[in-house]
């Protein structure tokens, strides 16, 4: 089959009833994925059982719009899961991909995630073992939906929440809301697409640049950055471990078009949707040995640490302003923003 | 002398007549608004207006009780007259800002425009995206206070403030004015990113 005569069509019912045009169009998704894929085409994908404990794990994509700046759904789609199966200390391994195709997707589209797929996946150091293809009415679904479910193997203990202490210092691996005002500024034309891109990342290979300290058990929890942004990560460290979270509004690194999008837009960037950013409890003695392993690697070069966790046994979150008042910050009730991952 | 460019947004009948909170605003601006424009004609300055053209595919494109505004060829579409002059440029645009995916930065390039003034409605939208998207090309960026319009005065007055405060230097009409009649151009605001 000719990938050229593939780009120029568009996506058609008949590209998911099982009969040609699929089979077709599950030669051209393997062929654009070349050797990231290792699926036999039988019913399930057949793997080899580690000893000791997998990490498993499963997400959906539904950004809008399906490509941006520095990533596309496709990018997203593995990067959201190998994170989640890194930051409790799996080794990812293994990915499916389930998509959800809308009629009149040009096939180019989808050329183009699939190579982010496969791209992403090779920096990831994963393979894709298994997928899945349906294709809706036009609106039914918006473009292209992925899923992908991720398996990791444990080296080690698996990093928990409840791992967390009182004065153990909370690092962020680096700027925080750019992938959303990115997003926001590519849906509206505002202005800030070109200057903000969002930080998608794959960020197993910096963790794993960490290895040594997380083996000392210096590194108490990770948690990726993403959708509710630090502050929802921060309540729900709190609520795990019941004491209060300090952070320093000073001490966030928020870049300066973020900011300024931000304060236009009015969103709060504690709340924005991340895709390459981590959070780290992490022992006071490690602090300065996590920073500079961090800071060496091309998505930690920012890292900073940006408060604490402190012995107050409540739950909560305060941030002191740089004028030195305490502020509580508030748990959103429900999504600021949708469709950001 | 200073190579100057003013960019209107959305000075276009559908636009202006959504509401009567948004006819009422510039109908209060327009006499010194299109007075402005006049004294910036006869001082040999540009005038680039910048036309909304709501694309039907868009999803995004806000829909008036169901009715998509300003499309392109209807009489809605129109920069109304009081604003505009034989001698201006029309570029149409399909987001706020002017410049997304557009060709204005390459026209202001070869106009030799290195200062823009940015004007029009609203205030808290087109004028400010359009402003940050100049202010990260470079340009110096100057807002006519009483250029700008909002349905609300609380939305220009934030927008306002937002201006100065990251990007451009917002002073009135008349200023504006004096600083091109006494000092051939406009000093350019220093901006500190941290």
């Amino acid at each position: 089959m000719s990938t050229t005569s593939f780009l120029d069509q568009k996506i058609v019912l008949d590209h998911g009833t099982g009969a040609r045009l699929s089979r077709e169009l599950v030669e051209f998704v393997v062929d654009v994925l070349g050797d990231v894929y290792t699926g036999e085409m039988e019913d399930s994908a057949m793997l080899p059982v580690p000893a000791g404990n997998i990490a498993l794990t499963t997400d959906s994509f539904v950004v809008d719009p399906p490509i941006f700046g520095n990533g596309d759904i496709g990018k997203i789609a593995v990067c959201g899961t190998v994170n989640d199966l890194a930051v409790v200390g799996a080794k990812p391994e293994y990915l499916t991909l389930a998509m959800i195709l809308e009629t009149g997707l040009p096939l180019s589209v989808l050329h183009q995630v699939l190579e982010s797929v496969r791209d992403t996946a090779k920096e990831a150091g994963v393979k894709i073992v298994a997928g899945d293809t349906k294709v809706v009415g036009v609106g039914e679904a918006d473009k292209i939906f992925l899923n992908t479910t991720g398996v990791g193997v444990f080296h080690r203990a698996p990093l928990r929440m409840s791992s967390v202490r009182p004065g153990d210092r909370i690092i962020l691996s680096g700027p925080i809301g750019n992938h959303t005002v990115h997003l926001l500024s590519v849906r509206e034309g505002l202005g800030f697409e070109s200057n903000v891109l969002s930080d998608c990342a794959p960020l197993n290979g910096m963790i794993g640049e960490l290895d040594a300290v997380v083996a000392s058990g210096a590194v108490h929890s990770m948690r990726d950055v993403t959708r509710g942004g630090l502050s929802a990560v921060l309540h729900e460290y709190s609520s795990a471990v019941g004491r209060i979270m300090a952070i320093e509004e000073e001490a966030l690194p928020i870049d300066f078009a973020t900011r300024m999008a931000s304060d236009m837009l009015g969103i709060n960037p504690i709340n924005a949707a991340n895709e390459g950013c981590l959070a780290l409890f992490v022992a006071p003695e490690a602090v300065d040995e996590v920073l500079a392993t961090l800071h060496a690697h091309p998505y930690g070069r920012q890292a900073v640490v940006i408060g604490e966790v402190t012995d107050r046994a409540e739950k909560g979150v305060e941030m002191t302003g740089a004028d030195g008042r305490v502020n509580t910050i508030e748990e959103l009730q429900g999504a600021e923003l949708p469709r950001l991952c | 002398m200073a190579k100057v460019a003013v960019l209107t947004n959305d000075l276009q009948y559908d636009l202006v007549h959504k509401n009567q909170e948004r006819i009422d605003a510039v109908t209060e601006a327009t006499p010194a608004f299109s007075g402005f424009l006049n004294e910036m004609r006869k001082r040999g300055h540009h005038i680039i207006h910048l036309q909304l053209i709501n694309l039907p595919d868009d999803p995004n494109a806000e829909r008036y009780e169901g009715r998509l505004p300003s499309q392109k060829g209807t009489q809605g579409a129109e920069i109304m007259p009081v604003f505009l002059d034989e001698s201006d440029i029309l570029i149409e645009k399909n987001k706020d800002s002017g410049f997304y995916e557009t060709d204005l930065h390459e026209r202001l390039q070869a106009l030799g425009v290195d200062t823009v003034l940015v004007t029009g409605m609203q205030g808290q939208i087109c004028v400010q995206t359009t402003a940050a998207d100049a202010f990260f090309r470079g340009y110096n960026i100057y807002i006519p206070s009483d250029c700008v319009v909002s349905a609300q005065e609380a939305d220009k007055v934030r927008a306002l403030d937002w201006l100065e405060g990251y990007c451009a230097t917002v002073v009135d009409s008349a200023e504006i004015l004096r600083l091109l009649d006494t000092e051939g151009h406009l000093p350019r605001k220093i901006v500190k990113t941290p």
